[in-house]
């Protein structure tokens, strides 16, 4: 068998990589954010241990470096966090010094609670950055009949804040 | 070697795709599982959703025995076929021994923004019908325009389409339903509650023309929600006497609501205005007292007692409601002064986490009428996970 052979099948088991669709529209996003129609989009991972410092999940396909033309133009984070009855998923870019640029739900699975796609309740999570907290109801708005997935996207949101602060402190990022 | 190297590849590469998309009917019977244990495994990956609500009520009107009931427990199961189609249904048992179906539709999302659905699904109409789980609103009981004018839980059988537009803050749903039936076995509408009676609930339901019913949500402003609902159409009437003058009525209801929250205040309010046509036929061939137009409103303010850094709520509320289901009357009927009623409710929602709340509070209630109506108290627990 040869290298190649066996470099297939590795990457055929792992599969690692996001989903198709997701990948798409997380690639758009990228172009209208950062207005830049080529980039590289590398996925970062960080040790177990550094992992267990810290609030969010970044796993294998979760944190992301963008570049274009060996520039860094900044982060993207792609997770899921729980809506009522399912999980939706999310995409925050992020500038070279970590201040939030956009926030987007890529995929919303259920009826209860899909108000949080809003782009004026999104919004809120604009130009913010490491240092900053989100706290439901008091520094971001309610949306009523929405209130589950709303508290999920503010934790998941300021998880990442937290996160994003650590990895900083620790001089990784 | 090489073309025998990529099948496998190939074939290694599906396995483990398919291990991570559980099938949920199994033939294997290693993986076999029963309906129950699927739901108790109910985790998100295996697309199962269970959940529920309840309420368990005490109102002890003055000067008269007090009632202790289960008013409510629904359980809703969910299945997820796969990110487009889905299945959603929930079964209530009413005071502990009458079985309802509340929902039963199938949804497939055409796309993002778009979304078809089919089946026993709840009318858009005002807030508490779509929303109605306890831990949702303030008071042991629903507001009372929910019952006498939207008849909570209104649900029929139908199909429409539904979805978000994100950019531009924007909710729709638009469906033709099955209507209310003009004489539900010996029950006719009219009275203190309206159209009530005539709520066909997708039992063995008739149906005759369907009705059109959609809502508009707006979400673009900070803190507030904005709600337009509209329902129109006929009652059903048997086709062999369909003919006949006064053997249903037309039916146009338009509905407005607001709901806002900012901090610890939180306030809401719902406008209900129907009108009905024929009337004066119908009351003349049933004998019943149906007016020509139902109408109510509420405001209610809520401040949460407790600073925002705690989890736990404890709201503190009011509501006004006034409403009539005699808000008109056609032909020789005569307003009932009883059907104009207004009521305050003032009281508390303690929500000990975000899904279990205990509640209480008092209601006075008052008419057109001299009488004096009993004041009651209310005292109740309610779930929702």
């Amino acid at each position: 068998m040869k290298l190649s052979s066996i470099t297939i099948l590795v990457l055929s088991i792992l599969a690692f990589g996001l989903p198709k669709n997701i990948q798409k529209k997380v690639d758009s996003e990228i172009k209208k954010t950062y207005s830049v129609d080529e980039f590289s989009f590398n996925a970062m991972t960080f040790s177990l241990e550094v992992n267990k410092s810290i609030p969010s999940e970044f796993g294998t396909d979760n944190f992301f470096e963008i570049k274009s033309d060996s520039i860094n133009l900044g982060y993207a984070y792609v997770s899921k966090a729980p809506s009522k009855t399912d999980q939706f998923d999310y995409l925050v870019l992020l500038d070279s010094d970590l201040t939030i640029i956009k926030a987007k739900i890529l995929i919303y699975r259920e009826d209860y609670g899909g108000e949080i796609g809003s782009k004026r309740w999104l919004k809120q999570f604009i130009g913010k950055t490491k240092t900053d907290e989100f706290r439901y109801g008091d520094n971001i708005d309610a949306i009523s009949g929405a209130t589950i997935s709303v508290r999920s996207m503010t934790k998941a949101m300021d998880d990442l804040m937290k996160s994003l602060k650590i990895l900083n402190e620790k001089g990784i990022l | 070697m090489k073309n025998i190297t990529l099948i496998f590849t190939l074939l290694v590469a599906a396995l483990t795709y398919a291990q991570t998309v559980p099938d949920s009917l199994s033939v294997n019977p290693q993986n076999q599982q029963n309906a129950a244990q699927r739901i108790l495994s109910g985790n998100i990956n295996t697309g199962v959703t269970v959940g529920g609500y309840g309420e368990i009520t005490y109102n002890q009107p003055e000067g008269d025995n007090g009632e202790l009931d289960v008013q409510r427990l629904v359980l809703l199961f969910g299945y997820k076929f796969n990110d487009r189609v889905q299945f959603v249904t929930e079964v209530e048992l009413e005071h502990v021994e009458e079985v309802f179906v509340e929902q039963a539709f199938l949804q497939y999302s055409l796309t993002d923004n778009i979304n078809l659905r089919g089946g026993l699904m709840l009318v858009p109409m005002g807030i508490t019908n779509e929303y109605h789980e306890p831990t949702t609103f303030n008071g042991v009981e629903r507001p009372s325009i929910d019952k006498s004018i939207v008849p909570t839980t209104w649900r029929e059988i139908g199909f429409g389409v539904a979805g978000r537009l994100d950019e531009v803050s924007l909710r729709y749903q638009a469906y033709l339903f099955n209507g209310f039936k003009s004489v539900n076995g010996s029950k006719v509408l009219g009275g203190s509650n309206g159209l009530r009676n005539g709520r066909q609930k997708g039992i063995k339901s008739t149906i005759d023309s369907p009705n059109l019913a959609a809502k508009l949500d707006y979400y673009g402003i900070s803190n507030l929600r904005l709600g337009l609902s509209g329902y129109f159409g006929k009652t059903q009437a048997e086709d062999d006497i369909e003919d006949i003058d006064g053997t249903s009525v037309g039916v146009a209801m338009i509905g407005l609501d607001a709901r806002y929250a900012y901090k610890r205040f939180a306030a809401r309010g719902q406008f209900i205005h129907a009108s009905i046509s024929d009337t004066e036929d119908y009351n003349a061939l049933n004998s019943a007292d149906l007016g020509s137009a139902l109408q109510g409103w509420y405001v209610e303010g809520a401040y949460n007692l407790l600073p925002q850094t705690k989890e736990q709520q404890l709201y503190a509320f009011a509501r006004y409601s006034d409403y009539d289901t005699h808000a008109s009357v056609d032909g020789g009927l005569i307003k009932n002064d009883a059907y104009d009623r207004d009521e305050w409710t003032f009281g508390l929602s303690y929500k000990i986490a975000p899904g279990a709340v205990v509640k209480a509070d008092y209601q006075l209630f008052s008419d057109a009428t001299d009488n004096d109506k009993p004041n009651q108290l209310n005292i109740g627990l309610g779930v929702w996970f």
